[in-house]
Order: C-alpha cells, then structure tokens, then sequence
C-alpha cells in the first residue's frame, strides 16, 4: 500500500524499503567497516562514512585516521556507512577512462598553480548557473586545508583557494549542510578517493543525485596527513607560514618560498605515504565530470579530461567566451603515471576486490 | 528669552478668581474626584486578551516548537522532559508579552491570563521552567474592589465590588492535524532514528532479509513533527490529513 498522490510530483508513501549490505562479521556496522577497510590500511579518507553517519559519531580530521571513538555507545547499527563505503566491496578504477575531449588550457580570468582551470571550470559553472554553491579545499595560514563554499565568481580569486596542499581534507560531510541551502545545484572539487566516494553516495542517495551538478576531479598520485607532511617539511628546512607553493614534478617534491625553494625526491617521502593510497590506482580520477592535472601539458597549463556532457557543456561556454588559451596535450606522460600507479593493484589483498572486478580482469 | 508677566488683574476679576478656587477646593474636600488606582487595595479590570502571564497544558502540546521559532524575544527554550517530549519554558527576563506563542500555538496549549504582576527577587529566578507554567503563580489579592475607567465628557472611575476573573476562558484554535510521510525514500538510510523518536510508536522498521521496511502508521501518528526533525536525511515531511474521498 502506498499513499502516492497523483496530483503533485513529490513522493508521498507512508511505507518503503532500504536495501542494506551483508555484514561480513556480527557486529555493529562500524566494527565491521573499521577491521575490513580502517585497520587493513585500505581505508582512502574520503569522509564519506563521516558524512553518512547519522548520529555524526564518526570523525574525520585532516590529521589523522577515519575514527569512531565512542561506537559502542552511539553506533545505533544503521550501516550507512558500509553503503557509502567504496572500499567495503572494492572495485579499483586506473587507465585514463571514459572521455569526450582531451585538452591542454590555461586560465585567462585566474591564476593558480598550473592553469587554474579548477576555478575556471567552477567560475564557469557559477556563472552559467549550474550551480549556486562550490565547495573547495582552500588553506590558512599554515597550509592547513580548509573548507570554502563559494557563491560568487568573485571570492575564487582569492589565492588560498588555489594551490595543491597534498593533505586531506572533509570535503563529503561539509557537503550535508550545503545540500540543505542550495537552489540550483552544487560544485564538488576532489581527489580521486572523494570523487569515488561521492558517486557512492549518489548511487545510494537519491537527493545527491539531483543535487550535486558538477564534480571537478583532479590528478593525484598521493596524499598526506596534514601534520605528518608538516612535520616531514619542517625537517627538511621548510617553513609553512613562508611556503608559496608544493609541486611534485618529474619524482621531486619542490616546496616554493619567496626567497629560496626546497626540493628533494619524492620517493623519500614514502615513509608517510598513507596506507590507503599505496592501495588506490586511480590516477586521473575516472569517475568525476572534469579531471584536472598539471600532468600532460607544458608549464602554465593544465590538462583537462572532459567525461560527461555537463562538462563539455561547461567547456564551450569556456570557448565561447574565450576565457581560456588552449593548447595540445602529451599522452605519453600521463600513461607513465597511470602505469605507475596501476602497479599498486598488488597492494590489494584478493579477498577484498569485488567479484565484477575479478571478472573483468580474469577475461 | 520669553518673559511671562504676571497679568494685571483688575480687583473684581481677582476676587472672583478667589472664589473659584475656594469653590474647587471645598468640592474636592467633599467629594474627591481623583483617578488615581490605589493598586493593590483596588485592581483595574482588565479585558479579556489581556496579554500577561503565560500558562501551559502539557496534556494538549504536541511539541511542535512554533512556539519557539516564533517568538521575538528567544525567550523560549524547549526542554526535554523525562517522557522524551519537548516542552517549552520562559524566561520573563526576555518575554515582551506579544502573546504570539499563543497565537501561533495549533493545539491551545498555551494560555493567556491577566497576571501582571509577578515578583521575583533576581534574573535567574525569571527563568520559568515548564512544571512552573502548568500553575499559576501564588497569588495574594488584597483588593476589595475592582476598578474601571468610564469615559464619560470626563473621565471617571467605576468601581465595584465584583472581583475580576485572572484567568478568562479563551476559545480553543481549530486543531490542524498532520501526519507524517517520506518524501524521498530512495535517499533513507534507514537508520531508525525517527522510529527512536517517535513517542507514540507510529513508526516500525522491520530487517527482513537484506531489506529494511519501514513503515508510518496513520491511525497512532498525530503529527508531532519530531521524527520529521530528526531525520538526518530529511526525508519525511508532515502534511495535513485529507478529506475523506467520498
């Protein structure tokens, strides 16, 4: 039975049905999500759980390890979190993906790190009125990631916004709050493991679906914990308040500052290299509407993988404008780095890939 | 600078003068016409949407919260009381006496009366929790007469023996009665935190298998709004009940 009124659109029922995820060990939800994804290093810190959680007991901070501190108290056993989670039933994602054009642009409007066309792309959004919101990972002071919605194309040109900082950040759970205010639609920007962790979302959750519009994903070979990589550059000589820039070009992490600049090869920094990028082999972000990188085009410019319709929406408006200088793309370089993180598929235990992943492979 | 001169009264004009004051003076000494109340021994009538003290009905809220969310001052707060419900309380330190918590209240349950005049010896005491609004407070009427003003040419006061009812019979709003629905199953998690909620059991989950099956009860739910507030996906919505189809 279900009370569904024909004359206006909105679902009304008085009884439906979830589907939920077989546990793998009888306990709460979150015990089994934290000895299957949390303790094996598989866990990529994309907030996702904390975002789902409904009694908001689980805490992500951009310092340390996914927690629930107080579960056996609070965990109310709803295994949200399981269904978000897009390493629970891993299905690894590599190569270059699905795409309708591949190209190099540069920004006309803003200036980032290579072509700003994170900001472009957004800026475009915002003013095509896609959507009303965006939300970035900006920085304070100390280089330490920060949550910015912004509304207008304005507040983009502030330079905290831009910039790579190489440590995570709660990209999902500020996104709860911004669904609840948005008119028009939302602007995401992530790494790879947010990106997977939102179309997870929007797989399970309907309302994220509808709402958020456009998804920037951007190249990422690693990420850090924001106080250990504090921590590793301040041994190395570097000081964050002075810091201009990090860039990781050609195996070395060059951290810029307005009066010298430090570089060393980022194979050292392997010691704190989180576990669950050593086992993600997602280079060039394959799910997301747009990727963006520094990989693949000269000094200056960006390379752009355009996947969905809305982001080649978004890119002839670019055009049309002439907001952005275009310019060609070298495959090569961005194979080299997509083989060289597909390698990690070994880091995997078998056990934890899921069986479509398997069959794929196996033919 | 204005310079007020004395007027120079001629000595017939000045007597006369005299005299009327004379004549006012003996008229007052006989019979006083004053307007002054002599509160606490006399007591003003008041009408009957007098806007004081502000009495609660625990029985009939619902704990919709209107009350709350309307009232300028912020001087009411809902407190969770021992059976899971909110109820509102008062700060008189705030209140402004508008009365719209009265007016915005669909079930009546807040009611109007014609105290005006609660002592209180420090701020903190203003603060009027919710078992202190089901009572009125202790009252001590020492008047023997109420008063009223009368405009007649003049003002004149009114006074009778008839004490003035402080709490008037107010007529009860048309009740809106609501129910809760989901609007948007597909984005549930299904984590039963409005089945938690619910103070009247109108809401089951049931795991069958790998499914969860929730499901409202019309018939027990009377439209609270509180599973509609704590749902962390806001799926569920309240809507007022049909009319019968024929």
């Amino acid at each position: 039975m279900s009370n569904t009124s024909s004359d206006t659109a909105a679902v009304e029922t008085l009884e439906w049905k979830v589907r939920i995820p077989k546990k793998r060990i009888k306990d709460k939800a979150w015990m089994d999500l934290k000895k299957r994804v949390i303790d094996t290093g598989l866990c990529s810190h994309c907030s996702a759980c904390a975002f789902v959680c409904p009694v908001q007991g689980i805490i992500s901070l951009p310092d340390r390890g996914i927690d629930f501190p107080d579960w056996e108290e609070r965990c109310i056993d709803c295994e949200g979190c399981l269904r978000v989670c897009h390493r629970w039933e891993y299905t690894p994602l590599s190569d270059l993906g699905e795409y309708i054009e591949l190209i190099a642009a540069k920004s006309k409007r803003f200036k980032g790190q290579d072509g700003a066309m994170v900001t472009e792309f957004m800026a475009s959004a915002l003013e095509m009125g896609i959507i009303d919101r965006a939300i970035f990972v900006g920085r304070d002071e100390e280089w330490r990631p920060k949550i910015y919605h912004i509304r207008s194309v304005e507040q983009l040109r502030d330079t905290r916004i831009s910039g790579t900082k190489y440590s995570y950040a709660s990209v999902l759970p500020e996104l709860k709050e911004a669904i609840r205010v948005t008119k028009k639609g939302i602007g995401v920007v992530g790494t790879p493991c947010i990106v997977t962790g939102l179309r997870k979302i929007q797989k399970e959750f309907k309302i994220f679906k509808d709402k958020v519009k456009l998804v920037v994903g951007l190249f990422c070979m690693e990420n850090f914990y924001y106080d250990q990589l504090r921590a590793y550059l301040e041994k190395k000589g570097v000081d964050m308040r002075k810091l201009v820039k990090m860039d990781i070009t050609r195996g070395k992490f060059i951290a810029t500052m307005p009066d010298s600049e430090i570089s060393f090869p980022v194979k050292e920094m392997d010691e704190i290299v989180p576990h669950g990028c050593e086992r993600c082999t997602d280079f060039t972000d394959v799910l997301a509407d747009v990727s963006v990188g520094s990989v693949g085009s000269k000094v200056g410019y960006s390379t752009v993988v355009v996947r969905t319709e809305i982001g080649k929406e978004i890119l002839d408006y670019i055009r049309e404008k002439r907001y952005a200088e275009f310019s060609n793309v070298i495959p090569d370089v961005i194979d080299k780095l997509i083989k060289l993180k597909k390698k990690r598929i070994k880091n995997i235990p078998g056990e934890y890939l899921t069986v479509a992943y398997k069959k794929d492979t196996e033919k | 600078m204005i310079k007020i001169k004395t007027p120079k009264l001629k000595t017939l004009e000045s007597i006369k003068l005299h005299l009327d004051a004379l004549f006012t003076g003996a008229k007052e000494a006989i019979k006083p016409g004053t307007i002054t109340i002599e509160y606490p021994r006399e007591r003003r009538k008041l009408p009957d949407n007098f806007r004081g003290y502000i009495l609660f009905s625990p029985e009939r809220c619902k704990s919709c919260w209107q009350c709350s969310f309307v009232c300028p001052a912020n001087a009411i707060k809902m407190e969770l009381a021992s059976n899971n419900r909110y109820y509102p309380s008062i700060d008189y330190a705030k209140c402004i006496f508008c009365h719209f918590c009265i007016d915005t209240c669909p079930v009546t349950a807040l009611k109007p009366t014609k105290i005006h005049d609660v002592v209180y010896k420090d701020l903190e005491e203003m603060y009027t929790p919710t078992e202190l609004m089901v009572k009125p407070p202790k009252i001590v009427r020492e008047e023997e007469v109420t008063v009223e003003y009368v405009m007649d040419g003049d003002i004149i006061l009114k006074k009778s023996k008839e004490l003035d009812e402080l709490f008037p019979e107010i007529e009860p709003h048309v009740e809106i009665k609501e129910h809760s629905v989901c609007i948007d199953p597909e984005s549930c998690i299904a984590c039963g935190i409005c089945e938690h909620s619910c103070p009247v059991e109108a809401i089951t989950r049931e795991t069958i298998g790998q499914e969860r099956h929730l499901r409202i009860d019309i018939e027990k739910c009377y439209g609270c709004g509180i599973c509609v507030r704590s749902c962390p996906m806001h799926v569920l919505k309240l809507v007022r009940i049909r009319e019968e189809k024929a």
